[in-house]
């Protein structure tokens, strides 16, 4: 057995917002932060339902440091900063933390995808060959991290996984493994992706897997496992936890949010686009396994479901492969009914979420979930949020194009 | 001196650099630019004047020579 690994701050840019108990609280009550959004130009663009975070760094980050920062590491450090300050282990108006020996891992789809845009907006419309000499710099998906790492003076390994939806769900559980094993007292973990530029929305919209918005209005697009989903809403933001071995905690006085106690992957080797039960039941039993709990333990999945027709119910196959029996008793939400489908970051976001679902004792609900797909009949928490003072144990998945699957068990302290 | 005005709003707006640390004599490092930074700056140069700063020419120390340098090469382009 290795070292205990807790999670002790959270800190958010999130379509509901910035602080963590109020973006949970607005998850509960299925508010959705899915909005109309006109993407491109009046001749030449599209409306669809998108869910954008309300972030400008103006004031927040300093002028001549947001100047080589695409979005996506703009919204990392700001949250990265507000993970910390919960944590306690950074205060404000202090320079960093003292002890330098701080992990970054981090998740990014993209990386600086409107700045990329940019730089072939110049080659190809433009016809220049002059664009931003800070474009190269700008557009690594490994951006976030990197700016993570400089902004607070942190010296341990600086880590970025890019893959695709499971990224950040990657992210956290390679720093959980690197703690758990003594390679590392703490480390700031999570993801961020902001891809809602003209480029890649068009990109996204021709893959077809987008949602169209719903007769009831933008907010009802996203529906995981009901039967009217058309597909996922793309959202950005950045999601960052604090994770640190139980040692660590000890010098100080922070109570925990949660505690991490086991991670799983696996990989399809089988589409780049289709989801296969196989692989993500591997990834949810190899994480069970890893976290030496029984099965009948978990209580709660924070399911990747993000309400395309073809992947919600493969996923409810994977959980009923793996539970059997036990299937039946377990609530199985999808959180994207209401903040999206975060893409690199979605893991962070929704392992934050699951975090604090049981330190409230609070299942989140599917939003919107009014006519359940007989494919999907497990209790998928519809529309209502439930109050759940005995939840202990839930895991949450995040299943990639690609076919990575990543599983993570969060335990109440 | 047609280039040094723009170089110092520049600095100032887009870069922070505090107005009263902008002279002549200071040099980009003085001012808080880094490489990329330089590199960037110059690139906003070449674009409102129209003009490219060849890599050969590049090495100047202080906003003095920098502005000189730019001067140079706008008359040089026959506006």
């Amino acid at each position: 057995m290795g070292r205990r690994v807790f999670i002790t701050g959270l800190g958010l840019i999130a379509p509901h917002g910035e602080d963590p108990e109020s973006v949970f609280d607005r998850i509960y009550q299925g508010d959705s932060a899915v909005r109309m959004v006109r993407s491109g130009t009046v001749d030449f663009g599209s409306d669809l339902p998108l869910a954008t975070a309300d972030f400008t760094p103006k004031d927040r980050i300093p002028k001549t440091q947001q100047l080589f920062m695409a979005r996506a590491s703009q919204m990392a450090v700001v949250a990265a900063e507000g993970a910390l300050q919960s944590s306690g282990l950074f205060g404000v108006g202090q320079e960093g933390p003292e002890d330098g020996e701080i992990g970054v891992y981090m998740g990014c789809g993209l990386g600086g995808a409107e700045i990329l845009q940019e730089g072939y907006r110049t080659y190809f419309v433009r016809q220049s060959r002059r664009g931003r000499p800070s474009t190269v710099p700008m557009i690594m998906a490994s951006g976030p991290a990197s700016h993570i790492s400089m902004r607070f003076g942190l010296h341990g390994p600086t880590h970025t996984y890019s893959i695709a939806c499971a990224s950040s769900t990657v992210a956290i559980g390679e720093a959980f493994r690197a703690i758990r094993d003594g390679y590392l007292d703490t480390a700031l973990s999570g993801g961020a992706e902001a891809m809602l530029n003209d480029g890649s929305i068009a990109a996204w919209e021709r893959l077809g897997v987008l949602a169209s918005s719903h007769t009831d209005g933008p907010e009802a697009s996203s529906r995981p496992f009901d039967l009217e989903r058309t597909g996922f809403v793309l959202g950005e933001g950045a999601a960052l936890l604090v994770l640190e071995a139980e040692s660590a905690l000890q010098e100080r006085a922070v109570d925990p949010i949660a505690e991490i106690i086991g991670y799983g992957v696996s990989s399809d080797a089988f589409s780049l686009t289709e989801p296969h039960a196989a692989g993500q039941e591997a990834a949810m039993r190899s994480a069970i396994t890893d976290a030496d709990i029984e099965r009948e333990e978990v209580q709660y999945v924070n399911a990747h479901a993000t309400g395309t027709p073809s992947g919600d119910p493969i996923e409810i196959e994977a959980i009923k492969s793996i539970f059997e029996d036990h299937a039946s008793n377990l609530a199985v939400s999808s959180t994207k009914s209401v903040h999206g489908h975060l893409v690199g970051a979605s893991g962070a976001l929704e392992t934050a979420i699951t975090a604090i679902a049981l330190q409230k004792g609070r299942i989140p609900p599917t939003a919107n979930l009014t006519h359940p797909d007989p494919c999907c009949d497990l209790d998928c928490v519809p529309e209502y949020g439930r109050e759940a003072p005995e939840l202990t144990v839930a895991i949450s998945n995040s299943f990639a194009f690609g076919g990575s699957n990543a599983t993570l068990v969060l335990r109440k302290v | 001196m047609r280039a040094y005005p723009y170089l110092a709003e520049v600095l100032a707006d887009k870069y922070d650099v505090d107005e009263d640390k902008i002279r002549p004599e200071a040099t980009l490092a003085d001012l808080g630019l880094d490489s990329l930074m330089v590199v960037e700056f110059l690139f906003d140069v070449e674009d409102e004047f129209d003009i490219e700063v060849p890599d050969d020419r590049a090495e100047f120390e202080t906003l003095d020579e920098a502005a000189t340098l730019i001067d140079e090469l706008i008359e040089a382009k026959g506006d």
